[in-house]
């Protein structure tokens, strides 16, 4: 089964961890990096600035310009990355296994002399507008959750979109950008983690060279629970000429310390999570009305959120919101029995080794636990939890954290003037346009 | 803080992947091709069947068959009921999928090692007994349709890449869309899908590959205990059709409300098996993978006339196409985008490439060839690709060397033969006129 490989983890005397995992199937060598941070703390009137810096440090680092960087890296055939998510800045990075130094370099590089220049800044900031309407313009779906968040968390940092919108994007200076890298990079935000064809020992040294004199951020980051929302409501994001409606019906929903997690995995995978779901079988399966129709959770570590997503011909809007709706009450309902119960353990243990199986995985994963503080049980005992899981902790978790039908926010992209009446039904119906330049509607 | 100095970064040299050697291929007495990659890293196995049968095998009027069957494989068996397949699988804790091209349709499972012979069975099940529930295909018809909104109709790129094949080819099958016609999902009747599966979904047209914790003589038993009472059939009449010469550039144009305008430029190009495959990689490396690349950097990074350049070579049985594609910041006008692609395009055929920016693109196929070996479900589908399209598997595992051999001279040589204006078909996509604020 399953288990955490062997590896060395090591905590600097200024905080920061880092995490080596020898693994050498192939020649390569991965490294996972996170900066607690985020969009949870962007200006509330500039959200996107954790954006943008992620995007900033692959743009010059150290003696390198912008140009020198993807040289160096590209050169070696490797990779580096860096995206900003909700509560932390992820950098990824992949080299044959012979560029470990290097690798380290441009990474100590990057955190530490990142350039943050105000040219690269200017056009990264012009760009991530454009790829925002390139989105909107061929998969606005891509953007549901931005729209939903912004509802379902309105008045919290959970609200702010990831990467910024266009109009917030236009709100942001270059001055933003150095406050954040000042004031929430340092050694007591970072998780290091590198994993594949290693050389431990010249890897602890390079890297306690590298960070062990770096100091802490300026502040200390905390995060508020949300407040709770009520009642049902639509929004309505109109996209003239769309052929096909995508829908999102959202709801809070669990943090990532959620004690029976196990039992969640395991009623989501029943309901939205795989080909077979009540939610798939619904809405295509059965009637052939979508390609497809998932639900899921994000947790994460205040917060969460529920949510199902489908699309469909925009004349049937309504019929497959029903049906999804309808799904969610016979769960609430019915609950799950124990063959179900069954089959859904045997697939999701079935599938839980697919994503731990490349050492690029096995860097994500640790800096996963390490980062909401989970412990290495989380993986080796994830199988002894999910065969403790009967109806009726499965019964608890659809109380808990799945919501009743009244209890969702509706978030609907699709062609108004040929759905707008459809949707009346669902809850008082707020008007937007997708290209509006905010995802939170006007007050 | 050290300092590592380097110019042209010399290429890797790859030593041979773990396992290779274990590989173990054979022909069944039906023609079926199996090959085997015992893998033992985790405790799974994943499954590709390989069915040479893509939108290359249509004809006008049942356009979009081939990728219909990838969904009708679902529907159910003479002996099993709709829905079994998926149910039965998942049960014991396996996964699939399938895709479909212009040349092949491709069926992948994922799932632990103690499934294997119930997958083994399911996938004979469907090859040797597929039903055709009028029903289901009815409602089959209408999750395509949602497939093709989603892709095609709904997508600026999908949209403009469609027209463009269909006007890069006038002759060969490969100018249909593999999702099909919207007139010809509607229409298609249950005697084509007959037809269309007694032929194609024939023992001697598959090849099934496996990687992963598996006993390769116990395996290839029970795929024979399953796929060997399955008759062959008379091989496919092969795809006769050749395109004709182009004569001069194509331009296809569509005006929708859009904010970005996106450009796509394809260029007629040699099959799959080609001579110059490694070289066509390289090439398309050089110009648009990563930040530091020629057309990143003159069209995003220095002109800013593009937001992202992307492309790919469609590798085919049959001379395809290799795409570059252009999105645009709103406002840009297409043509000077265009202009200014093409003067790129004119510079590396004019003066090649530099060592540094073909030893970067070895690096780069280098460390992507180990990525896809990293995994089961990489292993499964490289052993598939290079069975179905190459003259034999085990050319794999000589793709470093192969990179390896790659001269300047003909990157430069390739670039000439491919990137002719005269053979290429040009889309553009542009924001339609505006409307007035009370009509919008």
């Amino acid at each position: 089964m399953v288990r955490v490989p062997e590896h060395e983890r090591l905590v600097l005397d200024n905080g920061a961890t880092v995490i080596l995992l020898p693994r050498r199937e192939v020649p390569l060598l991965a490294c996972q990096v996170l900066l607690r941070g985020g969009s949870v703390v962007d200006p509330p009137a500039a959200p996107g600035v954790a954006s943008l810096v992620a995007a900033l440090l692959e743009k010059g680092a150290g003696e390198r310009d912008a140009y020198a960087f993807a040289e160096a890296v590209e050169g070696a055939g490797g990779s580096f990355g860096a995206v900003a998510g909700p509560e932390a800045i992820a950098l990824r990075s992949q080299f044959l296994a012979r560029d470990q130094g290097l690798m380290l370099e441009l990474l100590a590089d990057t955190l530490r002399e990142p350039r943050l220049e105000a040219e690269e800044f200017e056009h990264l900031r012009a760009r991530q507008i454009e790829f925002i309407k390139a989105v909107k313009d061929s998969e606005p779906a891509e953007l549901i959750d931005a729209y939903g968040r912004a509802l379902l968390f309105a008045g919290h940092p959970y609200a702010q979109p990831v990467h910024g919108s266009e109009a917030s994007l236009g709100r942001i200076a270059h001055a933003h950008v150095l406050d954040y890298y000042r004031t929430n990079f340092g050694a007591d935000r970072l998780i290091l983690v590198l994993a594949g064809d290693l050389d431990i020992h010249r890897a602890e040294h390079d890297v306690r060279a590298a960070f062990a004199d770096w100091p802490n951020a300026a502040v200390r980051t905390t995060l508020g629970v949300p407040p709770s929302q009520a009642g049902r409501r639509v929004l309505l994001i109109d996209a003239p000429e769309a052929a096909q409606t995508h829908f999102w019906i959202g709801a809070p929903g669990v943090d990532r310390r959620y004690a029976h997690r196990a039992a969640l995995d395991l009623v989501n995978t029943l309901f939205g999570g795989r080909f077979t779901s009540l939610l798939n079988a619904e809405l295509r399966i059965k009637s052939g009305l979508s390609y497809g129709a998932r639900s899921g959770f994000v947790r994460g570590s205040v917060a969460g959120e529920f949510a199902i997503r489908s699309f469909v011909e925009t004349a049937k809007t309504a019929r497959a919101i029903h049906m999804a709706l309808q799904a969610l009450e016979r769960l609430r309902r019915d609950g799950v029995s124990a063959e179900m119960l069954a089959s859904a353990r045997a697939y999701t243990l079935g599938q839980y080794a697919l994503g731990l199986e490349t050492a690029a995985d096995w860097a994500a994963a640790l800096a996963d636990i390490e980062f909401f503080g989970l412990g290495t049980s989380y993986i080796d005992e994830y199988p002894a939890r999910l065969a403790e899981v009967d109806p009726q902790a499965a019964r608890r978790v659809i109380d808990e954290a799945f919501p009743t039908s009244e209890q969702v926010t509706l978030v609907v992209i699709g062609d108004a003037a040929r759905i707008g009446g459809q949707l009346g039904e669902f809850g008082p119906v707020i008007n937007m346009r997708l290209t509006d330049p905010e995802f939170a509607p006007p007050i | 803080m050290r300092r590592t100095a380097r110019a042209a970064i010399p290429a890797f040299r790859a030593p041979a992947p773990a396992g290779s050697e274990d590989v173990h291929a054979q022909v069944l007495a039906n023609g079926m091709q199996v090959i085997v990659w015992p893998v033992h890293q985790i405790p799974n196995v994943a499954l590709n069947l390989w069915v040479r049968a893509g939108s290359r095998n249509e004809r006008p009027g049942i356009t979009g068959l081939a990728h219909f069957f990838e969904h009708m494989m679902f529907n159910g068996t003479r002996t099993r009921a709709p829905g079994e397949f998926d149910r039965l699988m998942e049960a014991r804790g396996g996964a699939n999928n399938a895709f479909t091209s212009d040349d092949v349709t491709v069926y992948e499972d994922w799932f632990p090692s103690s499934a294997l012979e119930l997958v083994l069975e399911l996938e004979a099940d469907r090859v040797a007994n597929l039903a055709f529930v009028p029903q289901l295909i009815e409602s089959e018809r209408g999750v395509v349709a949602s497939e093709r909104r989603l892709r095609v109709e709904d997508n600026n790129h999908g949209l403009l890449a469609e027209r463009v094949q269909a006007a890069a080819f006038t002759e060969h099958p490969y100018r249909f869309p593999t999702i099909g016609w919207p007139e010809d999902i509607r229409a298609w009747r249950l005697e084509d899908l007959q037809a269309f599966y007694t032929t194609y979904y024939a023992p001697n047209n598959l090849t099934l590959t496996l990687a992963g914790d598996l006993d390769p003589r116990q395996a290839v038993q029970l795929v024979r205990r399953y796929f060997e009472p399955i008759a062959a059939q008379a091989p496919p009449a092969p795809v006769r059709e050749r395109e004709p010469p182009q004569q001069a550039e194509r331009r296809v144009k569509i005006r929708r409300q859009v904010q970005t305008p996106v450009v796509q430029c394809a260029y007629k190009a040699p099959a799959a098996a080609d001579e110059s495959a490694s070289a066509i990689h390289l090439l398309m490396s050089v110009l648009m993978e990563g930040d530091a690349s020629r057309l990143h950097r003159a069209l995003v990074e220095e002109r800013r006339l593009a937001i992202e350049v992307g492309g790919h070579w469609q590798e085919g049985f049959d001379p395809g196409l290799l795409w570059l594609s252009l999105t645009l910041p709103q406002h840009t006008d297409p043509h000077a985008a265009l202009a200014a692609l093409d003067a790129e395009l004119a510079r590396v055929i004019e003066t090649g490439v530099t060592q540094v920016e073909l030893e970067r693109a070895r690096n780069l196929a280098i460390v992507g060839f180990w990525k896809r070996l990293a995994t089961i479900d990489g292993k499964a589908h490289l052993l598939g690709e290079y069975a179905v399209f190459h003259p034999h598997w085990s050319e794999l595992f000589e793709a470093p060397q192969r990179l390896a051999a790659v001269t300047r001279e003909q990157l430069r040589g390739v670039a000439a033969e491919i990137l002719a204006v005269s053979q290429r078909t040009v889309g553009i996509l542009a924001p339609a006129a505006r409307r007035t604020k009370d009509q919008g």
